[in-house]
Parts: structure tokens; C-alpha cells; sequence
């Protein structure tokens, strides 16, 4: 019978399936599936994980002491992913290290199937976190917090904390991830902290500052000027810049 | 600042305005340098560079990309800010460029400040006056971020080397490939006037990395290096020769970037040619970018790239395709065993993908599919690989066949103009097989 273990779709509870996957079936086969989002299949067996910080903790200290820090890296982000099956690749990837003589060189074997899925998963990822660092927009609030909200595909908020609290430590700032529901919220001064199912006043986040208006219009003024009529190539902007970051951006808010 | 004409212009005005004189630079990377926050005031910088927008022509909108002033002692022709053109005159103050840079920058519209400038009065006033917004913005606003300045050609040494300790980047315009169009098209411009500058940062780009080998907290000059531009197609210099001036100043000035602007006809000038079709040659400009990434990343000479017999770019293929198909005694390679700088060589495999094959095939002998899932172009490098000694299908090593099957693949954009017409009959399709003309 093949173990399926069940958990949800965030860091501490893939962990701790993974925790638990490793420590009964390191040798034989398991899957990981999400929470309601789970198919039932024939010939399985079903088993909700207890998860705990503590298995997420090991398992993470498990991964970077004998598959290095690389692979942690794309094991993370590949957990990340929007993608149901993720678990399972990650825990066949962590059985192929083992056959092989350097298990931190693991993903550098893309020709094993699960390996070149964690890698193409945390690609995407990655590339999705990069590309709303560069999108994201801030708008001021009369409280003086800048505030953002996107809607990505995968659970891109810790990816991007680093460099918006390196880049602005003296701001207060907040984005909302709105698919997830998550908070990243940042403090003057202060490390950042996700806030899951917090519910802020719809109100004030409408209620901009004094100035916002003006520099979104001399922003939207800039945006327009900057382009050369002769070259003009919606194609290759469309591929740089696809449609679905447009609508939360400021220089495309006539458009909506 | 009394010198100024329309005292009474809005901030949003003088944006549009200075913003819309700028637009012909093309350099708006952000790359180069890396640099944390340091806790006291905003911004960093990320090595790879960020590109926060992009513009409706398709272009990256990375910097807060404006003139200092559009007011010029010069005459370009090539130029819209020239002093014989009529248009709206304005100067920002430093104050504004330093409020709009940190305005935007908190929102995250741009990654840093990209300042050019007209020369109003003499380049020493002018650059005096971006070394005073230089100033505030990095001491007085505490900005970070990145900075991109133009050294104006022929401002005093000081200057230039005081505001090179503030910025990220400089660079000094080429404007034209050789002296001779110089002369044709900027009569106040000389080519010596352009490299003086260009010279200046390189040493003391040079000095600077001495200075942070003895003292680590030594001040940085130009950490992102120096880049330049030139336009393409307003005079009759072939693809062979820009390459060639490119290649020496990557080689004898230490550029770390060359950009090549196709021509845009702003002004009627009876010196300037009239470009088929009213278009910017776009397709020329990317070649040439195609042939520059070849220089910088792939290991290739310009001398291989182009010669006297071909000295211009093809049409339909691009530079590495091209020097494939000239050089087909090389071809196939084993990407099994082949080293790293000749998988660099194939059409369809880039520098990424050929580290990925690298480590990859340690592991173990590599398929097609494996190349595929690494990111190798298949339809383009089919021709000239081989996986564990067979090639993808059975390919004759000639160069017509390869040329028209590689042209083949985009049968759509060319729409048979490589002499075949052939198309997909449906049955409703009047083919007019009887010869009888009925319209």
C-alpha cells in the first residue's frame, strides 16, 4: 500500500509531511498532497501529519547539513510552487540524493524526472518572486504606511521581504498578497513578519495621502513621454510585461 | 539659477518635457554593483540590475530617466535638443530632481536616477550643476540607489572626477561611429573631445581599484563602470566597422557596456538620409546587440563575426547562426564531450544552458530531452549537435539545406520569401487551377 500524507500548503506543514515521509518510508514509496485539494486514489493510504515547528525545524536542518545550501535553496522555493504534487516530487528528489555518491550535488542530475521538477519549480518561482520586485507598487497612505497588493500564482511574500526591508528600513510598509490571503508586514526599524487571516480596514487602505495623487499622475506623465513613437512594439512589451501584474500597477490604472 | 527660461513652468511640465528629450538614450540598465542598505537611509543596489517597467516601444524602464536641462550651446543635427531647434526650453532645480527620485524610488517606480544633461551656458556650469544634485541626493536625502550621470565632454577634470565618486555609472556618448560622421553631424563635437573623458574614468577607475585593494573602506569610483552609445544607421558606416570600434573600445577603454541607438529622425536636416519606410533600422540595432552579446559572453572576435566579403549582419539569420553555417567542418559536436567554450559556440545553446550541460553530463550521458529540460533552443541547435554520436534526425551538413530548414521554422514571418511558396490547401480554397482568370 502506498502512504499518501496530508498537509497544508504551507512551509511548516510540507516540512513536517516530509519529516514524517522520511522517517517511515525513506525506503519505499509515499506521496505528499495537500489539504482538500488531495485526489483519492486506489490502493492508497491516507494519513493527516501532525504538523509541527519542531519536524519543520529538523527536516530544514536535515536538508541544508547533507544536501548543502543550494539545494535548500531550490527545495524552498520549489515547496512554494502552486503546483499539488510539489511534496512529492521534493521527497523523491531527497531519495535520488541518497543513491548517489555527493548528495549535495543533487541538482545538477536534471535528467532524473523529480530532480528536473524541483528544478523547473523552483525556477518559476523564483522568477515570479523576481518579477514582482520589480512590479510591485506602493501607494502612500495618509498614515504615512506605504501599501501594496498583488496576486500571485505562488507564495512569493518571503522571497521578496529581504530586499524591500534592506532596500527601505526607515519606511513602514505592508504588501497583501491577496490569492493567499498573507500580510508581509514591516516595521521602521524592525525585522518583517508574515500576518496570516488578519483583515485590514478596507477604508484606510483607500485613504491615500496628500501628495500620492500627484506623483502617480507625474509618474503615469513620466511612463507615457519615455517611449519612442517610432518603435513602438506592444509585443515585446506584453512579453516583458505580461498582463496579469497590469492591473495593480499604477501606470496602467487608466486602463482598467 | 537666474539663467533660466520659463521660471513659471509646473513640476509636472518640466517632467514631461525633460523626460521627452531624454527618451533617445538608450542606456537605462541598472546593473553592475551590489550594494546593501546601510540602515540610515533607502535604497540598495542588485548586481543583475531591476527593471521596474516597460514602456510602450518595449524598452525597460529601469532609471527615473530625465535631462537636467534641454537648453544646449550645441547644434547636433541628429539631435532634438539642438539650439536651432524651436521647441519648449526647461531646467529642473536640484531640489526637484532629488524629490522626484526619492518620491518615486519609495513606490518602487524605479531603481534609481539616470541624469543627462543639454549643455547650458559651458559644460563646467553644467556640470557643476549635476554635481550639486549628486550631492543632495546621496548626503542631504541619504539616497542608496542606483545613480547613472553623463560626463559632459570638456568639463573640467575636477568635476568629472568628483562626481564619478557619487555616482554608479558614467558615460560619455560616442554619438557616432567614426570621427568623420562626427564632423558631418556634430560640427561642436570633436571624436578626441569625447574619448578625453572617456579616458579620465578609465584611469581613474583604475587608481579607485588600487586605493580598495589597500583600504577596503576606500570611497568607490564608478563601481558600475562606464558605458557609451552610438546611433546606428544616420550615417553610411557599415555593420563591420561598428562592430570592429566596439570591440577595441570594450578592449581599450574597459567599457562595460556599448549601446547602439538606431536612428530616429527627429529633425529635417538635408545632411541626415531619409530611412526607408519612415522606420528606425530596429532590425539592424539588434543585430548588432546580437553580435555585442557574442563579444561580451561568448568568446567571439569581430573579426570572425564579419569580414570584407560580408560586412553587414544577415537579414534573416543571426551573427552566431551565420558563422555556424560558415564553419561547418566544425559542426556536429558531441555535447557529451565537447568543451565548454565550443557548446558555447552552437546556435540554440547559451551561456546558462552550456554551464547546465557541463555539470549535467558528469552525471551521466545526456539525451535530447535532457538538453531540452536545460534550456537549449532544439529546433535551432538540431543541426549541429550529436547525443551519444546520433544527431535528432538524420541531417545532411550542407549549408543550403541547413540555412533553408532553420529559415523554415519561421515560415510564418517570412512568408516564403526564401523561395518556397508552398501552403496548405483547403478544400474550399479557389487556387484557380484552369488558368481562368474569374474576377
Amino acid at each position: 500500500m502506498r502512504q499518501i500524507y496530508i498537509c497544508t500548503d504551507t512551509i511548516t506543514g510540507l516540512y513536517s509531511a516530509l519529516h514524517d515521509a522520511w522517517a517511515e518510508n525513506r525506503d519505499g514509496d509515499a506521496g505528499i498532497s495537500l489539504k482538500g485539494r488531495a485526489q483519492q486514489q486506489l490502493f492508497c493510504q491516507y494519513k493527516t501529519v501532525v504538523e509541527t515547528e519542531q519536524k519543520a525545524r529538523r527536516l530544514e536542518r536535515m536538508i541544508r547539513r547533507y544536501m548543502g545550501y543550494n539545494t535548500y535553496w531550490d527545495i524552498y522555493h520549489a515547496l512554494l510552487s502552486e503546483d499539488c504534487e510539489k511534496g512529492t516530487a521534493v521527497f523523491r528528489t531527497m531519495q535520488a540524493a541518497r543513491r548517489i555518491e555527493d548528495s549535495r550535488r543533487i541538482m545538477e542530475h536534471l535528467g532524473d524526472q523529480d530532480v528536473a521538477k524541483v528544478f523547473a519549480m523552483s525556477r518559476s518561482v523564483s522568477n515570479e518572486a523576481h518579477m514582482y520586485e520589480e512590479f510591485i507598487r506602493f501607494r502612500e497612505l495618509d498614515s504615512g504606511i506605504l501599501f501594496s497588493e498583488i496576486s500571485p500564482k505562488a507564495q512569493i511574500l518571503t522571497c521578496i521581504a529581504d530586499h524591500f526591508a534592506d532596500r527601505f528600513p526607515l519606511e513602514n510598509w505592508m504588501i497583501y498578497d491577496k490569492v493567499h490571503e498573507v500580510f508581509l508586514v514591516h516595521k521602521k526599524q524592525e525585522r518583517w513578519a508574515l500576518v496570516w487571516g488578519g483583515m485590514a480596514d478596507a477604508d484606510a487602505l483607500e485613504r491615500v495621502s496628500e501628495n500620492e495623487k500627484d506623483y502617480e499622475k507625474l509618474w503615469q506623465i513620466f511612463f507615457s513621454s519615455i517611449s519612442v513613437r517610432e518603435r513602438e512594439n506592444p509585443k515585446c512589451q506584453r512579453n516583458h510585461l505580461p498582463f496579469r501584474f497590469r492591473p495593480e500597477m499604477t501606470e496602467f490604472a487608466e486602463e482598467k | 539659477m537666474q539663467d533660466r527660461i520659463h521660471t513659471g513652468m509646473t513640476l509636472e511640465e518640466k517632467l514631461d518635457v525633460l523626460s521627452d528629450a531624454a527618451k533617445y538614450d538608450v542606456s537605462c540598465t541598472s546593473s553592475g554593483v551590489d550594494r546593501k542598505g546601510d540602515g540610515t537611509g533607502m535604497g540598495n543596489c542588485s548586481k543583475a540590475g531591476i527593471c521596474h517597467s516597460f514602456s510602450s516601444d518595449g524598452r525597460c524602464i529601469s532609471l527615473l530617466k530625465i535631462l537636467f536641462t534641454n537648453e544646449c550651446i550645441y547644434d547636433c543635427r541628429y539631435c532634438v535638443n539642438r539650439s536651432s531647434n524651436d521647441i519648449v526650453r526647461a531646467s529642473f532645480t536640484p531640489e526637484e530632481v532629488c524629490t522626484l527620485t526619492m518620491e518615486f524610488y519609495r513606490r518602487n517606480y524605479i531603481e534609481g536616477l539616470f541624469l543627462s544633461s543639454g549643455v547650458l551656458k559651458s559644460p563646467d556650469y553644467t556640470m557643476e550643476l549635476i554635481y550639486a544634485t549628486l550631492y543632495r541626493l546621496r548626503h542631504v536625502c541619504r539616497f542608496q540607489g542606483y545613480i547613472h550621470v553623463k560626463a559632459i565632454p570638456g568639463a573640467n577634470q575636477r568635476l568629472i572626477r568628483l562626481t564619478g565618486y557619487l555616482a554608479d555609472r558614467m558615460s560619455v556618448n560616442l554619438e557616432l561611429p567614426t570621427a568623420g560622421s562626427l564632423r558631418l553631424l556634430a560640427p561642436h563635437k570633436s571624436r578626441r573631445n569625447i574619448l578625453t573623458p572617456m579616458r579620465l574614468v578609465q584611469n581613474l577607475s583604475e587608481e579607485n581599484r588600487q586605493e580598495i585593494a589597500l583600504y577596503r573602506n576606500a570611497p568607490r569610483f564608478v563601481p558600475a563602470g562606464q558605458s557609451t552609445q552610438m546611433i546606428i544607421g544616420a550615417t553610411p558606416e557599415t555593420d563591420r566597422q561598428i562592430l570592429n570600434v566596439a570591440e577595441s573600445l570594450y578592449k581599450k577603454f574597459d567599457l562595460k557596456r556599448v549601446f547602439y541607438s538606431a536612428f530616429v529622425p527627429v529633425n529635417k536636416d538635408s545632411a541626415l538620409p531619409v530611412l526607408p519606410g519612415d522606420k528606425p533600422p530596429l532590425l539592424r540595432e539588434h543585430r548588432l546587440y546580437q553580435a555585442d552579446w557574442l563579444l561580451r559572453f561568448y568568446h567571439f572576435e569581430a573579426a570572425e563575426l564579419l569580414d570584407e566579403d560580408n560586412p553587414n549582419f544577415n537579414v534573416l539569420l543571426d551573427p552566431k547562426c551565420c558563422w555556424a553555417l560558415r564553419h561547418l567542418e566544425q559542426f556536429p559536436v558531441e555535447v557529451n564531450r565537447a568543451d565548454y567554450r565550443m557548446l558555447l559556440r552552437v546556435p540554440g545553446i547559451g551561456y546558462k544552458s552550456a554551464v547546465r550541460i557541463v555539470k549535467a553530463r558528469k552525471m551521466g550521458q545526456l539525451t535530447f530531452d535532457d538538453l531540452k529540460k536545460t534550456g537549449v533552443v532544439l529546433k535551432r541547435a538540431l543541426y549541429f549537435i550529436t547525443c551519444g554520436g546520433r544527431m535528432m534526425y538524420p541531417v545532411r551538413m550542407d549549408e543550403d539545406y541547413i540555412t533553408r530548414n532553420l529559415l523554415n521554422t519561421r515560415d510564418k514571418l517570412l512568408g516564403g520569401s526564401d523561395g518556397i511558396t508552398f501552403r496548405q490547401l483547403s478544400l474550399f480554397d479557389d487556387m484557380n487551377f484552369n488558368g481562368v482568370d474569374i474576377r
